[in-house]
């Protein structure tokens, strides 16, 4: 009895073993290819996407786990602003282009070009990087 | 009886490396769609590919001869905390209604020695850098 316990704990001990190596071997693989771009990967984050997507339909919320904590004051402003401008349509995006980026270690930036059409009808073309760390977006510029 | 042991550990580590590679592809979804479009990417403009060559090289006198004092103001705002710079690559271009957009990445080193990367977006209009973001 005491024999087959063993045997079963150690089977499902080697078994978790290797879901952790292969969970690990498969996480950096994919940072590795998206990041080279190999099997038409795109080295787009997932986090920088979500930002982005967020900062156009001017919804602060839904990206408030993916930035650094802000103060309660500037969320307030954030709201204010997005509400004003959602209310005012002041802005209508056109175009969202990932243009590319790059990882140095824990680090990666990501660069997209935005088109928009302001409510006086002029068309903007502006860049913005993001810089993610820790699964947060630490930069945009 | 060693020896089909080890076997028997080896093929359980096995189908577990399989199994943690299933839940990463379960688990990883990748970014959201986009629901705007696109823009084509473009070749990287000759004069924006000249700036950066010259960034990657160290070469401040030639930047000093390409760049106005707003640009290289923005150029040092765009590539901080980078003061070390190691490499420079070009990640791609895209163009709207004749401004172009070449987008870099540095990596290099902080004042403080760590490693770091950071991205910048030159601006080129009629083959001339305009701008630097």
């Amino acid at each position: 009895m005491v024999g087959l316990k063993r045997l079963i704990s150690g089977s499902a001990g080697t078994v978790l073993v290797g879901v952790l190596a292969g969970f690990v071997i498969a996480s950096a693989g994919g940072i590795f290819i998206q990041d080279s771009g190999l099997f038409g990967a795109s080295g787009e984050s997932p986090i920088a996407r979500t930002y982005m997507l967020a900062l156009l339909k001017r919804d602060p919320n839904s990206i408030v786990g993916i930035r650094p904590n802000q103060s309660i004051a500037q969320r307030a402003a954030e709201i204010q602003n997005a509400d004003t401008s959602r209310t005012t349509g002041d802005i209508q995006p056109l175009s969202l282009t990932y243009i590319g980026g790059a990882s140095v270690g824990a680090y990666s930036v990501h660069i997209y070009a935005v088109g928009l059409r302001t409510a006086q009808g002029v068309d903007q073309f502006f860049p913005l990087a993001l810089t993610v760390y820790g699964g947060k977006v630490r930069r945009s510029e | 009886m060693n020896e089909s042991r080890a076997i028997a550990t080896l093929a359980l580590f096995a189908v577990g490396l399989l199994g943690g590679v299933v839940v990463h592809a379960f688990l990883d979804k990748g970014p959201a769609e986009n629901p705007y479009p696109a823009l084509p990417k473009v070749d990287e403009p000759r004069a924006a590919h000249d700036i950066v060559a010259a960034v990657g090289a160290d070469d401040a006198q030639a930047l000093s001869r390409m760049l106005d004092s707003t640009m290289l103001t923005d150029l040092d705002a765009a590539i901080q905390p980078i003061v070390d710079v190691r490499t420079t690559k070009f990640v791609g271009a895209v163009e709207s209604e004749g401004k172009l957009l070449s987008a870099y990445v540095v990596t290099g080193k902080t004042a403080e020695g760590i490693d770091f990367v950071v991205g910048f977006v030159l601006r080129v209009s009629n083959d001339q850098v305009v701008g630097v973001n």
